[in-house]
């Protein structure tokens, strides 16, 4: 694990650090802290990243432009906020957690856990997938998106009007941000549901879904059962 | 009673309003008047040397017979000198003692009406003479008579005054009601002037019909009249001050010296021509005011409409009314237009005081919240619970600086000024919170603190500046911030300039118009207005700030 903090208040920087390393242990390769938000978004460029702990006011400005960088990044963010009120806001671009400060050990492990365990967000407040387009972050409203093609490290995301837009995070990352109407339905594809037309049974168990567009995709064996019972439920 | 009465008296009352000459003529008709001395024959015009005995001749015709039971009356108003009045050939009044006017006291009035025997009163020609001495005003022999019901001549000034004293009344009330309010604030000029207008308006009044009931000699005459115009010409003075001062103009001063210079020369001028001068200094005074009005009303000056048209309503009034009635209704229309802008000035600053009340209020909460702001207290607790858990003693001493800070805040929340020291007090508080926060050396220093003289400032203005450095600048190598407070007093100004020794993080950010600045901004403004000063800029050494009160 390669792991960025990014606070401006030390002594909770230092506290952060303090409990990453004891959470993670010997998986953590390296772990950075930087106070700014400029310093921040220079080790980002410069870096491969596993996790970026955020802090979304620093210094008096206002980590929402951050925000969306590190969401197009490949890596999770996990903000860590005084302000509450802020928590939808960043769900909305795609973080993983959002731990209001004061926290404790048992809350901020918690977070780490979501890494750790792959688990999902199950958190319908994603409004955006944030993708780097021609040197800016562009934001794609997840309405606008019919399914997810994973591509190695990254992902290809196929929207509604039929353009394609890569993203930086891999499809097991983007699978534990999605909200739940988006189902993985073999290894490589993630698709919205209410974009699946019919599910097609092939000789020899093997399975396809054709989706609204006529686009047929292939579905996993072992996805199938939870897909049918998602569909017909 | 019968509405035929009701309704003669309403038109009566109207008639009134709109004039008294209309009237004068409806029973008789003036012939030419000749005058005869000892010396000369009956010619138009004689020469008088004051004091001896002549005679005035006049023929009148009556143009309709009384009806049973009237008396017709004679009407010698204004008329000046003493004298014994024959109505075809028969003397049937007197007033004074004609000739013998230097060894007695003065005696008889000018404005009276005379009764005419029934039997001398019927349609037709009649002669009028004068037996008459004008030992005071010789120059003023000219007669000025007519013929009409004796009831009304005795019955009209009486009502006419009343009417006018009703009028007046409203004045004098308005004149002491508004004084009473400027005492109650003596930076109100407009008010001052208002209410003195009001009083002049109610003098003049007062003056102009005291004749009715107090018997005025030919020779007093001029007295009264020389009080009347002085009057008005304080009012054409007054009311124009007072348009100038509720719709400011470029160059006012220098304007308002050339017209009173004007009217100064009209009041002089043709000084004796008393109703002459009253009326051309009241139309001086009304063009004036009228450009005042038309200015504003270009400017678009609140309630500056309103006053044109008062003062297009008194161009009317003078255009259909009788001199007397013009000036008096044509004055109470314009102090209608000053009442009216007096009130809309009363709105505007209650609606002031009602914004300053809400503004403090919001000022005392975003006092209040600083404390509170997620910001600083989520950030604050974040760390408390980390030292607590890492090394408790300290935690102790990090809670005995977050308590020292709540309670310098509650003591000031209520405040808009404190002592200097004070202020101090909460800013070192902040620092020891945020030492432990940040683990930045931060060190205070100030001078120039004197708790002997007052050195005042609003709470929490030097505490917003510590926290913006705080937040912008970065700590020396040695991880040191330094910051100093010089505080500077003199007889007429106090001046704190706050320097902070570091690096600024983003120097492009401009803060001028954040929250912080904008609390500074509205707290100087609520106890110190428009006499302020607040300069906020980098220098090599780090950051500079200046705020330079007028005391």
């Amino acid at each position: 694990m390669n792991i960025l903090i990014i606070e401006d208040e030390i002594r909770i920087a230092k506290r952060v650090e303090r409990m990453t390393k004891e959470f993670f242990l010997n998986t953590l390769q390296k772990i950075t802290s930087l106070q700014s938000l400029a310093e921040g978004l220079e080790y980002i460029k410069n870096n491969d990243l596993d996790l970026v702990l955020l802090d979304l006011n620093l210094n008096g400005e206002n980590g929402f432009d951050v925000l969306q960088e590190t969401a197009s990044g490949s890596f999770h963010t996990i903000i860590i906020s005084a302000n509450k009120s802020e928590a939808l806001k960043a769900f909305e671009f795609g973080v993983l957690d959002f731990v209001p400060k004061p926290f404790n050990k048992e809350r901020i492990e918690l977070a780490f856990n979501r890494i750790v365990k792959k688990e999902e967000v199950g958190t319908e407040n994603l409004q955006f997938l944030a993708v780097k387009k021609r040197g800016g972050i562009h934001l794609l409203n997840i309405d606008e998106v019919n399914y997810i093609k994973g591509a190695g490290v990254y992902t290809e995301i196929f929207l509604t009007n039929g353009e394609k837009e890569l993203h930086d995070k891999s499809l097991e990352k983007l699978s534990q941000l999605l909200p739940k109407s988006f189902e993985r339905i073999h290894k490589s594809y993630l698709v919205k549901t209410t974009e699946i037309k019919e599910i097609i049974v092939k000789t020899g168990s093997q399975y396809a879904v054709e989706l609204q567009n006529g686009e047929i995709l292939p579905v996993g064996r072992t996805k199938y059962k939870a897909l049918k019972e998602k569909i017909f439920k | 009673m019968n509405f035929n009465y009701l309704y003669r008296r309403l038109l009566f009352i109207f008639i009134l309003f709109l004039g008294t000459s209309c009237h004068q003529n409806s029973l008789s008709r003036k012939g030419e008047t000749v005058y005869k001395t000892n010396k000369q024959n009956w010619e138009k015009e004689i020469d008088l040397k004051g004091g001896e005995v002549f005679w005035s001749k006049t023929n009148i015709s009556i143009l309709e017979s009384p009806i049973e039971f009237q008396t017709f009356g004679l009407d010698l108003s204004n008329t000046f000198g003493e004298f014994e009045i024959f109505w075809d050939g028969v003397l049937i009044g007197k007033n004074g003692n004609p000739g013998k006017e230097s060894k007695s006291n003065l005696n008889g009035e000018m404005w009276r009406a005379y009764k005419i025997p029934i039997h001398l009163s019927q349609k037709g020609e009649h002669q009028l003479m004068l037996k008459r001495s004008l030992f005071h005003a010789p120059e003023y022999y000219g007669l000025n008579v007519f013929v009409n019901d004796y009831d009304y001549l005795l019955e009209f000034p009486l009502v006419y005054t009343a009417f006018m004293y009703i009028f007046a009344g409203g004045f004098l009330l308005a004149s002491l009601y508004f004084f009473f309010l400027f005492l109650g604030n003596k930076s109100e000029k407009p008010i001052l002037i208002f209410s003195i207008s009001c009083f002049l308006f109610f003098a003049l009044i007062l003056i102009e019909f005291i004749r009715t009931y107090i018997s005025i000699h030919y020779s007093q005459h001029q007295i009264r009249m020389e009080v009347i115009s002085y009057l008005t010409f304080f009012i054409a003075i007054l009311v124009p001050v007072y348009f100038s001062l509720q719709f400011p103009f470029p160059k006012r001063k220098i304007i308002l010296v050339i017209y009173s210079t004007f009217l100064t020369y009209v009041f002089y001028r043709n000084h004796l021509s008393y109703d002459e001068t009253s009326y051309n200094m009241a139309l001086t005074m009304w063009f004036f005011s009228f450009a005042i009005a038309m200015y504003a009303v270009y400017k678009k000056h609140k309630g500056s409409f309103i006053v044109l048209l008062a003062l297009l309503v008194c161009a009317f009034i003078n255009n259909i009314a009788y001199f007397d009635t013009s000036l008096f209704a044509g004055f109470g229309v314009i102090v209608l237009g000053m009442l009216y802008m007096l009130s809309i000035k009363a709105k505007e600053q209650r609606l002031t005081y009602e914004d300053s009340l809400v503004q403090s209020t919001r000022l005392k909460l975003e006092l209040l919240k600083k404390s509170i702001q997620p910001h600083f207290l989520m950030n604050t607790l974040t760390s408390l619970i980390d030292w607590v858990e890492e090394a408790p003693e300290k935690g102790v001493l990090f809670i005995e600086a977050l308590a020292e800070e709540f309670d310098v805040l509650n003591q000031v929340e209520n405040e808009t000024l404190i002592p200097i020291a004070q202020e101090i007090k909460l800013c070192k508080s902040h620092i020891s919170i945020m030492k432990f926060r940040k683990e930045i050396d931060y060190i205070w220093e100030d001078e120039g603190i004197n708790e002997n003289i007052e050195q005042l400032i609003p709470p929490a203005v030097i505490h917003t500046l510590l926290e913006n450095s705080i937040t912008h600048c970065l700590p020396s190598d040695e991880n040191q911030l330094r910051f100093k407070l010089i505080v500077f007093t003199s007889k007429k100004t106090q001046e704190y300039t706050f320097l902070t020794f570091g690096t600024i993080r983003n120097q492009q950010k401009s803060t001028s118009d954040g929250t912080g600045f904008k609390y500074i901004k509205a707290r100087l403004i609520e106890s110190y207005g428009e006499d302020w000063t607040f300069t906020s800029e980098a220098t090599n050494e780090g950051w500079k700030n200046t705020i330079k009160i007028q005391k």
